[in-house]
């Protein structure tokens, strides 16, 4: 039989017992269905390439940022959907991200490369003492500490106007050339982007990413079982905020420079938005979020001046009828199809 | 059922004291548990068994007192270092991971186990999956392996606490009232998995248990608390017999 | 600093305080009582405020005292709406929930805002009886600085007269502990959220009519006074009204001070003191840990 077993999803004549459990538990991983898992991905991925080629340049601008806030969202959502920890503090990270290319520049004369891979690091190197500080508090508490650290970053970066130029922000020629054609620009972010999510698909997946949701569901349990809770929420964040950077440099190619918004307190409510939007329950979510905010914004602003009024109602709605955003209405979406084709048959 | 020169004691409690503030919950408990036995611990509410139960998994530092087990000091040491050497106790429901699986919360406590928690690179299956089965099929749960926890029935779910505290390998096993708020139905099948695991895992169980008939029928020894004393404790048909016990029982729950 | 300047730069930090602490209070009773987090306090404030502009715009010389009672029932009405409209369906959710649906408000609140007033500052003078300065101990004091620690002094004995000494305050107190209780001896919950939510709303409103003479009155008053009351509800430790009061007594310090001693580090110094409370206390100075 088992030569066969590649087959036996698709070949159900008889209806399997029992109800049909939607995530299975992943079986220790036979090739085929390695195979299968990543198709998906892979396919998700080329679609993403062959759209450098058919889109206006206009839009893949436009991509660009949808793929630094895709990162962006993601990262923040290791806090808030798999760990359970509401920080209103990520732009502190993202801003962080921007300023150490922006300030490589300015300062050091850093070239991009450089400053670009540099980022993360800093990002995480700064997310230790704010993640050791704010990660005493809990739930409400921990939420507005990092909220103060956010606004702490902002007013710091608007009132240092020697070392950051201020309200201004820093402005240059710092983006290499070669990524600020659209399409170079949006291959890049994207080949960046892909190989982040992996890497956060592989942390989701990972043992300490199962010990962050079971912390999330029931902390003091986890801690009777003799895992140290603070400290693995301190690694979540840090890893989080190295991410969070590492969008923050990306955005750089399509902003082009470094101000002081990046890291106030609201800038850290988009990923949450994008996150609730596309559904922090799952792991694409976030990045679907992103996409659906930029691309909702962009089309709004142009037709329409009440942006956050729109912004808001979709919230409001999500929150309180759609709990699990986008992913989550799609795949009841999708029980019903296939309950529904099922009957058919 | 057990013959009681064959059996070593495994956990020794000598004096055990806890106060809080001006009150006594435990006064002086002398203690002993035999490798391989069922033993349980009965007594009217506010005995002091829940807290005699902390005590022992370390939930809760002696006032005074010293705990034995396997031939090692362990009074005062801290939960997690209690748990790694062996014991380990089943909480209520309101302890699983509502929201995860039945075989996912299994894997994390055995990530605990493993100290693999610390790992952000291999999926949290490999190796675990398998362990993870054998667990929840001890305690009879296969069928539900991939239900969310909250989604499961209250008996199902008191197995998926015996599961979480069987995933840490324990050699001596606390289980609190593990049959409360069940169905018969369900409380049949709580007893007889604990007495499968005492005669096939060859594990160690104190329990506490509110039904007479329960404790009777499984246990081997029974100690009788009151007021932060025992009472009375020897094998279980002894104890029946016992007239002080009877009192007590006859007094206040009867 | 001679005592002329220390009295002014004393009562400057009061009035501060003062303000701050109309805002925080209401933002903590509210907490308090019901358990979570409402950012779009701040739009109560900032409609309280924008109302001022427009009872005053149409009645220039009394225009300030009915704004006294019109901008907090503008705020009231907003919040029992907003009550019983959207809240009322996401009690017992996740703090989250609550703290998305009251910052999408505050997004939705702003734009309206921006449809009914515009975007230009407003501003609006004191009512002439307090415009001005007057003479104390040699310095010149802002008359209307009394006003504002004056309404700070009757918002917080009127709440500290409410929560001790009526029975709607035992019911406020007691509804966190044990609403199930509060329930079986007849209380009607439902009514006691909305009326604790529409309380807080109702001194939003206040702070922002009695800070609108001081102020730019116009949009981002919201959001960024919630980042204030945060961190002074913080700091005190949320649900403490007298937390509330030393919060903001030591925050209107802060910022005078620093104003005073290092000017181009004033803006950073509130929130370094936040995360300095926290680091030590992480529930604020009178809060309790979070179960």
């Amino acid at each position: 039989m088992s030569t066969y077993g590649h087959l036996d999803t698709d070949a159900h004549d008889v209806d399997p017992p029992g109800p049909d459990t939607r995530s299975a538990r992943p079986a220790p991983a036979s090739r085929t269905v390695l195979l299968r898992r990543a198709t998906a991905p892979v396919a998700l991925t080329a679609v993403m390439f062959l759209l450098a080629f058919t889109l206006g340049s206009t839009t893949l601008v436009t991509m660009q940022e949808v793929l630094a806030f895709a990162v962006f969202a993601t990262a923040t959502n290791l806090l808030l959907g798999q760990a359970g920890l509401v920080s209103f503090g990520q732009a502190v990270f993202f801003g962080i991200g921007s300023y150490t290319v922006a300030l490589g520049w300015l300062h050091w004369q850093l070239p991009f490369w450089a400053t670009f891979v540099l980022a993360p690091f800093v990002g995480a190197l700064v997310a230790i003492p704010i993640g050791l500080v704010a990660l005493r508090a809990r739930k409400l508490y921990f939420a507005l500490s990092t909220l103060a650290f956010s606004e702490l970053a902002y007013q710091l970066a608007e009132s240092r106007y020697n070392f950051t130029k201020g309200a201004n922000g820093v402005f240059g020629p710092f983006v290499p050339t070669a990524l600020t054609q659209p399409r170079t620009g949006y291959l890049f972010l994207l080949a960046v982007t892909v190989v982040s999510l992996l890497l956060l698909w592989k942390v989701n997946h990972s043992p300490f990413g199962l010990v962050l949701r079971a912390i999330r569901e029931n902390r003091e349990r986890v801690q009777a079982l003799g895992v140290n809770v603070y400290l693995h929420q301190v690694a979540a964040f840090v890893i989080s905020g190295a991410f969070c950077a590492l969008a923050g440099a990306m955005f750089v190619i399509y902003s082009q420079s470094g101000y002081p918004e990046l890291l106030d307190w609201t800038t850290s409510g988009w990923p949450v938005f994008m996150a609730v939007i596309g559904g922090m329950g799952t792991f694409l979510g976030p990045a679907l979020g992103a996409l659906i905010y930029q691309f909702g914004h962009d089309q709004l602003v142009l037709y329409f001046s009440d942006w956050q009024l729109v912004l808001g109602a979709v919230l409001l709605v999500i929150v309180m009828f759609w709990p699990d955003g986008l992913m989550g209405a799609l795949a009841r979406l999708g029980g019903v199809i296939r309950r529904w084709w099922k009957g058919r048959r | 059922m057990s013959d009681e020169t064959a059996h070593d004691i495994l956990l020794s409690a000598r004096g055990l004291v806890r106060d809080f503030g001006p009150f006594r919950a435990v006064d002086g408990v002398d203690l002993d548990v035999r490798s391989g036995t069922i033993h349980s611990v009965i007594g009217p509410n506010g005995a002091g068994k829940t807290t005699l139960f902390r005590l022992l998994t370390g939930i809760l530092r002696p006032t005074a007192g010293s705990l034995e087990f396997a031939g090692e000091q362990l009074a005062g040491r801290p939960t997690h270092v209690v748990a790694r050497r062996g014991i380990v106790q089943a909480f209520q429901t309101t302890s699983i991971f509502p929201r995860l699986t039945a075989h996912e919360s299994v894997c994390a406590a055995l990530v605990s186990k493993h100290r693999r928690s610390r790992d952000l690179i291999t999926w949290f299956h490999r190796g675990l999956a398998g362990e993870a089965s054998q667990v929840l099929e001890t305690v009879g749960l296969s069928d539900v392996a991939d239900e969310q926890a909250r989604a499961l029935s209250h008996g199902d779910q008191r197995a998926l606490e015996v599961a979480l505290a069987l995933a840490m390998s324990p050699r001596l096993l606390l289980l609190d009232e593990p049959t409360a708020g069940m169905s018969p139905f369900e409380s049949h099948k709580m007893v007889q998995l604990v007495q499968r695991l005492a005669k096939e895992e060859q594990l160690t169980v104190i329990l506490s248990e509110h039904d007479m008939d329960t404790v009777f029928g499984i246990s081997d020894r029974v100690s009788v608390m009151h007021q932060g004393r025992v009472l009375a404790d020897g094998p279980a048909p002894e104890v029946r017999r016992n007239a002080d016990v009877m009192a007590i029982y006859l007094g206040s729950e009867a | 600093m001679d005592l002329s300047a220390f009295v002014t730069q004393s009562i400057g930090a009061l009035s501060t305080a003062s303000s701050l602490f109309i805002v925080a209070a209401g933002l903590t009773l509210v907490f308090g009582a019901l358990r979570l987090i409402n950012i779009a306090h701040g739009s109560f404030y900032m409609y309280g405020a924008l109302a001022a502009t427009t009872v005053v715009g149409w009645f220039p010389d009394s225009g300030f005292w009915i704004a006294l009672i019109v901008g907090p029932l503008v705020a009231l009405v907003m919040g029992v709406g907003v009550e019983m409209g959207v809240l009322r369906r996401l009690y017992g959710r996740e703090h989250l929930t609550q703290l998305l649906a009251t910052f999408a408000l505050l997004l939705i609140f702003a734009d309206l805002a921006l449809r009914f007033w515009g975007k230009n500052v407003r501003s609006i003078n004191p009512p002439k009886v307090v415009n001005g300065n007057f003479g104390l101990v040699g310095a010149r004091v802002p008359a209307y600085d009394m006003v504002i620690i004056a309404a700070a002094i009757v918002v917080g004995g009127g709440l500290w007269l409410l929560l001790t000494h009526t029975t709607l305050g035992w019911k406020i107190r007691a509804v966190v502990d044990d609403p199930e209780v509060l329930v079986c001896s007849g209380v009607n919950i439902r009514m006691l959220y909305t009326g604790v939510f529409g309380l807080g709303a109702l001194l939003a409103g206040l702070a922002g009519v009695v800070i609108a003479p001081q102020q730019a009155v116009g949009p981002g008053m919201d959001a960024q006074i919630i980042v204030a009351a945060f961190i002074v509800a913080v700091i005190g430790g949320l649900g403490s009204i007298t937390g509330a009061a030393i919060g903001s007594l030591i925050i209107g310090i802060a910022e005078t001070l620093g104003a005073n001693l290092a000017p181009s580090w004033a803006s950073t110094f509130i929130y370094l003191l936040m995360i300095v409370v926290l680091a030590v206390r992480p529930w604020g100075l009178l809060g309790t840990p979070e179960r």
